[in-house]
């Protein structure tokens, strides 16, 4: 059995996993007006820690998430040579070194915690937060880690605001994943983390079991999902399979609902055809923003979260459905003990993620 | 058991497969590297023009791979080939061009924005090959053949009964690519494992 | 007229990276996202928005408005000069 648990959120609703989830259990928000966001000036909606003003953003950040996960597991995991960190994203320190976005941040964690190994940087886009965790997974299973620290960063550069502005992807207003008058992203910036292991005495705060899912591709266009849904589905499919959970015992979907018109809709076709429609649904990017390599680890703590709290959050930004096979959306918050959440992630690149967290 | 039993290499000069010279490179011609490799070996493949460097690399090892090990494509169900890529720039080679084209250009490009993902590699060989399985791409700071081992080993015995291993260095003209395949089903002399990899690879170990 | 279907001709090749294609290529009726015509597809498509930007000062705010524009030279013209008129 894989444990997973310390989870840790840094974002602009906090520098604190309780901060965050005192924010998001209140149904806040994120996302503020940034004023000449965009490349023509323009004023834009982001999910900004607009007090992050570190000459290193993306090294202080994980090096932030790394101590407080730290404080929740027993002391001597993190500078264990059976520990392995992973971290998840798309860009990096970007805009202090475009040749190289990671080697000096990854060098800073080593030298000030002391790892062992050298960390691993996944980059698969939008799901390469589930997918490191999934990769955690794999490797204490294969023994050749015991235990994995998964830290997911990214931050809002003028880079990937004024790309996703040429695609015209940014929407106008704040995100409403899956509402029929969605328009686009909202991007967002922050960090999480969580601990996957072998072992569940670790946890200082106790933890959850991990059942690590499968990624598979669309095979189908670059920057655009399948019109089928084809790799989610199939994802979602070989996630149960492997993990001999049949769809009705999923207790909530924390969808990746990112708010275009295009994934919203590829999402709901794919849990149509996994028979999922019926089951409570939100997409946490009404809160945090799109935080691309950060949102499948952010999204999967505050999962965990709402298990911890016994609170199912709202979609925020929903209030009617905008997909052509209808969801069980959340467009309130509800009192709930989920025994079983299902994640899912899908990104540019015809990439698709999915993992269970089930309580203990 | 597992074995290598194809692979691809491309200096910033020459371009073999299992170790025999395919093409060599004509400084003086006017046009890339990877456009020469991809005219003499006569490939039909239209969308290639629109790739970034990474994905042309990338795209251009994978066929040649498949070029030689005939049969590869029947050979397995459509998820059944993973890929595992890593290399140390990430899209780097793509992310200066997308920065000039808002920077000096005028306005961001949205065809170059569109792979300033190193993933987006594995997306292109997934689309033109139809394969629906696993994906992985890491940025390592130097060529780990241990990661390729492991992480190769693990998807194995997960589903995959082939790997598709690709290191990417692609930097302006510092091009240092090695792409091998693994089969558990085939026969093949060389096993997969780390030594083996580092060997093929021709790389420095340091 | 003609001399602006001739620079939208070289301007496309040019923002598109199209690769071997000439002016003469390129029919002015030709259904440019057809794969009888240039094959073009959707980031294609986002890039022409960019190009009547940067050559023609002109601002697409919806990219739906460019799937009708886009369709042919001639169409792409026609657009222009009711833009800037």
């Amino acid at each position: 059995m894989t444990y997973i648990g310390a989870e840790v959120i840094i974002s602009p609703l906090g520098r604190t996993t309780a901060e965050n989830w005192a924010a998001v259990s209140a149904n806040q928000s994120g996302i503020s007006l940034v004023k000449h966001a965009g490349f023509d000036n323009s004023d834009l909606y982001l999910s900004k820690i607009l007090d992050l003003v570190d000459d290193y953003k993306f090294e202080k950040l994980i090096s932030d998430a790394l101590t407080a996960v730290s404080a929740q597991i027993d002391p001597g995991i993190l500078i264990s040579q059976r520990t392995v960190v992973i971290i998840s994203s798309t860009k990096g320190e970007l805009d202090k070194d475009i040749n190289d976005p990671f080697g000096k941040s990854i060098a800073a964690l080593v030298s000030k915690f002391s790892l062992v190994n050298q960390p691993i940087v996944l980059s698969n886009a939008c799901i390469s937060g589930v997918l490191a965790i999934n990769a955690a997974s794999n490797f204490i299973q294969a023994k050749i880690y015991d235990h994995a620290i998964v830290i997911g960063c990214d931050l809002i550069s003028d880079f990937v605001v004024y790309g996703f502005q040429s695609l015209f992807a940014i929407s106008d207003k704040p995100c409403a994943p899956f509402d029929a008058s969605r328009n686009g992203i909202t991007m967002g910036e922050g960090c999480g983390a969580v601990v996957v292991s072998g072992t569940k005495e670790i946890f200082l705060n106790g933890s959850f079991q991990l059942l690590s899912g499968t990624s598979a591709n669309d095979a189908n266009h670059i920057p655009g999902p399948s019109r089928t849904g084809e790799g989610l589905f199939r994802s979602v499919k070989r996630t149960l399979e492997i993990n001999d959970v049949a769809p009705d015992e999923i207790d909530f979907i924390c969808a990746h609902g990112t708010a275009t018109v295009f994934n919203d809709e590829m999402e709901s076709i794919a849990f149509d055809r996994s028979g999922l429609t019926n089951v409570p649904l939100s997409s946490l990017k009404g809160y945090f923003g799109h935080t691309l390599g950060a949102a499948g680890v952010i999204e999967t703590a505050a999962s965990m979260q709402m298990m911890r709290h016994g609170t199912l959050l709202k979609s925020l930004g929903y209030q009617e459905s905008g997909t052509s096979k209808e969801l069980n959306v959340l467009s309130e918050n509800v009192a709930a003990q989920p025994k079983t959440i299902l994640k899912t992630a899908s990104g540019f690149g015809g990439g698709n993620a999915s993992l269970i967290i089930r309580s203990l | 058991m597992s074995f290598i039993t194809t692979y691809c290499h491309i200096s910033a000069d020459q371009c073999s497969v299992n170790g025999k010279a395919v093409s060599a490179r004509d400084r003086a011609a006017s046009e890339s590297w990877f456009k020469q490799i991809y005219k003499e070996q006569e490939l039909v493949y239209p969308k290639f023009y629109k790739m970034d460097s990474l994905s042309q690399a990338g795209f251009l090892a994978s066929e040649l791979i498949k070029r030689e090990n005939k049969g590869l494509t029947g050979r397995y169900k459509d998820d059944e080939i993973a890929m595992l890529f890593a290399n140390q720039s990430s899209s780097a080679d793509t992310d200066l061009r997308f920065i000039n084209s808002y920077e000096h250009n005028g306005a961001p490009s949205p065809s170059l924005f569109v792979y300033t993902l190193p993933n987006i590699v594995l997306g292109e060989i997934a689309i033109v090959n139809k394969w629906y399985g696993e994906n992985m791409f890491a940025v390592l700071p130097k060529f780990a053949p241990g990661f390729f081992a492991d992480y190769g080993q693990i998807l194995l015995s997960t589903g995959a009964k082939a790997v598709l291993c690709g290191w990417l260095g692609v930097l302006g003209d510092n091009i240092e690519v090695f792409v091998w395949l693994v089969e558990s089903e085939t026969n093949g002399s060389l096993n997969f494992n780390q030594e083996n990899v580092l060997k093929l690879s021709g790389f420095n170990p340091a | 007229m003609e001399n602006l279907k001739e620079d939208l001709k070289k301007q496309i090749i040019e923002q598109l990276n199209l690769e071997d294609i000439t002016p003469a290529d390129i029919a002015d009726d030709a259904l440019l996202f057809d794969d009888g015509g240039l094959g073009l597809d959707s980031i294609d498509a986002l890039e022409l928005i960019v190009l009547l930007e940067k050559f023609h000062g002109i601002q697409v705010v919806n990219p739906e408005e460019g799937k009708v524009a886009f369709r042919s030279v001639d169409t792409m013209a026609d657009y222009i000069l009711k833009r800037k008129s």
